[in-house]
């Protein structure tokens, strides 16, 4: 295992070099990954990185273009990428749940929120309507909404985007997952209302103990609510560690280039930030070994050929650079 | 002392909220309420906010897309609804708008050279030779290669289709350009190289902005005065450092305190 979870021998959930393809181009190369119960690890990178794309095959949510088509995918110790789709459903409403970007979206326009809660609930609670409606508007105080018994009764566009993705987590959380996938939970809401959401993340993954994999392009949410992060670049993770020391101490050039390229509340004003040349590879268009090198400032002859495998540079703390070494003196 | 090229008086924006069979005005809907600004040339004024709280609205109705329902908003000096056609039509010139989704800002079938030199073209500027050598400054300007000219905005990034809307809203050497989340949709790496492109032509040319942002990181890099919004009303203006620094509103340190930072 590469990257470790968090001084857990058994991980709640990992994959072993996942690969996803599209059309036979390979959106997600060889991801290696792990996530201890209790713990958020973060899974940041910028369009087509394959970070969503690894978040489905996870869980095996994959759209029909695509296909895993290689790697493992191990839920508490048991293979899970081969379970029928039967076996599939049943883990993903008992063990595994996941929340999306567009909350509105998701839930179903035509059937009251506390309804789709209690659906939630599955056949698999033999109790009494009036205990699922005890344990829905429960539910629903717990995630931060009032006059519940008003609300269940109510239909989404009744509701605002922000409340849409408490119901949301309302539904995930209903039945204590090993682990919640949060896909961009927060990227279409208001930011008083993300600081609301990501923090009622947290108290429920305190209070239940589950996993959570947070999907992200946004580098402030990863330092706020993350314990670990994983960076992917063009389909690979690139670099992966506790967020205290990723962001303190970055070892892949893309990491610390990244960081340096977002203003920051304490940084100097209207002077050109620290860029990136060049744009995000097309994914029929990935570059031969380090895929980061086009744009690397660091890059050598070997990175044009030879792909760095991600390797350890210190506890805890995972790199894919040859060139690691050099990043500390000369990119921060 | 120059006078501010745009200068928002007391503006509202208010949208009829219609009911019964009749569809009688019941109520109104206060999208902008009150809003007051100046912009002076060569500098960046930004209006913050969340989602409703008519930011985008102000920026429509600056731009003669959306007609106030009360309030001035002067030109040069000039009020826009005392102009005449003409005279509208020449304000046009001076002032353009960046939109977030540069996908859908540009005609699907035009070629970087015909999207950019268009502008030229509906205000009769040039030849067709001009237009075409006036656009290949402009994707200079813009950091684009020549090559660039006669690509179809499929062939680009969303950064690069971005930089190609601004070369267009520059055509017409406009003297304050409305950016309205212009920066919003691209991913981090591109985002800063919009940022660095609006900065270098604001000391090149000398260009003012309005820059509509929810995000407060980068706006505080790039505005001199900040405007905060909340439903329709401004709870707050002051220069930058002010508005970081000492925040007086209760709304402005809310936002600023959910602001996740690095």
């Amino acid at each position: 295992m590469i990257v470790e979870g968090r001084g857990t021998a058994d991980p709640v959930l990992s994959c072993t070099d996942l690969r996803i393809e599209i059309g036979g181009n390979p959106v997600v190369d060889g991801t290696t990954l792990a996530i201890a119960a209790g713990e958020t690890l973060a899974l940041v990178g910028e369009s087509g990185c394959g970070k969503s794309m690894t978040a489905l095959g996870l869980i095996r949510l994959l759209p029909d273009a695509a296909r895993q088509s290689g790697g493992q995918i191990t839920l508490e110790g048991a293979r899970i990428d081969k379970l029928s789709e039967r076996q599939m459903n049943r883990l993903r409403g008992d063990r595994l749940a996941m929340i999306f970007q567009e909350p509105v979206a998701s839930l179903d326009p035509l059937m009251p929120v506390g309804r789709q809660i209690a659906e939630a609930l599955g056949r698999a609670s033999e109790t009494s309507s009036t205990d699922v409606d005890a344990r829905v508007q429960d539910m629903l105080v717990r995630v931060g909404i009032d006059r519940p018994e008003v609300r269940a009764r109510q239909y989404p566009f009744q509701l605002s985007g922000g409340m849409c993705q408490r119901v949301m987590i309302a539904m995930a959380m209903i039945r204590r997952p090993m682990l919640l996938i949060a896909d961009e939970p927060t990227t279409a809401l208001d930011v008083t209302i993300q600081k609301q959401i990501l923090d009622l993340m947290s108290d429920l993954r305190r209070e239940t103990g589950s996993a959570v994999l947070l999907i992200t392009h946004d580098m402030g949410v990863v330092s706020e609510s993350a314990d670990r992060v994983a960076v992917m670049y063009a389909g690979r993770i690139v670099e992966a560690g506790a967020v205290t020391q990723v962001f303190a101490e970055p070892r892949h050039p893309y990491t610390a280039m990244l960081l340096r390229t977002i203003p920051r509340l304490d940084g100097p004003r209207k002077v050109a930030l620290p860029a990136i040349s060049g744009a995000v590879p097309d994914i029929r268009d990935w570059p031969q070994g380090c895929r980061f090198h086009p744009r690397c400032p660091l890059a050598t002859d070997r990175c044009r050929i030879e792909a760095p495998p991600l390797a350890q540079v210190e506890p805890g703390h995972d790199t894919a650079c040859w060139h690691h070494d050099r990043i500390a003196t000369e990119l921060t | 002392m120059t006078p501010p090229i745009v200068s928002v008086r007391d503006l509202k924006v208010h949208f009829p909220i219609r009911s019964g069979l009749l569809g009688r005005v019941t109520d109104h809907v206060r999208a902008v309420d009150g809003v007051s600004f100046d912009l002076m040339p060569g500098k960046t004024v930004a209006i913050v906010g969340e989602s409703g709280s008519g930011k985008s609205t102000t920026g429509y109705a600056v731009m003669g897309m959306q007609e106030p329902t009360a309030g001035q908003i002067l030109i040069d000096g000039r009020d826009r609804t005392q102009m005449s056609a003409n005279e509208r039509m020449a304000t046009m010139r001076r002032l353009q708008i960046v939109f977030q989704d540069p996908a859908s800002a540009l005609n699907p079938r035009m070629s970087a050279a015909e999207s950019i030199s268009e502008p030229l073209q509906i205000h009769r500027i040039g030849t067709a030779r001009d237009r075409r050598e006036r656009a290949m400054e402009l994707l200079d300007l813009v950091g684009l290669p020549h090559s660039a000219a006669g690509k179809l905005p499929r062939e680009f990034s969303g950064g690069q289709k971005q930089r190609i809307v601004i070369a267009r809203a520059l055509a017409l050497e406009p003297q304050a350009v409305i950016c309205d989340e212009a920066v919003s949709a691209l991913d981090v790496s591109i985002q800063s190289q919009i940022l660095n492109l609006l900065l270098d032509l604001q000391s090149r040319l000398g260009l003012a902005y309005i820059f509509i942002s929810h995000d407060l990181s980068v706006v505080r890099h790039i505005a001199d005065h900040i405007l905060v919004m909340q439903a329709g009303k401004v709870v707050e203006q002051a220069a930058t450092d002010e508005i970081f620094n000492a925040p007086k509103d209760t709304y402005t340190r809310q936002l600023l305190e959910a602001v996740p930072k690095l």
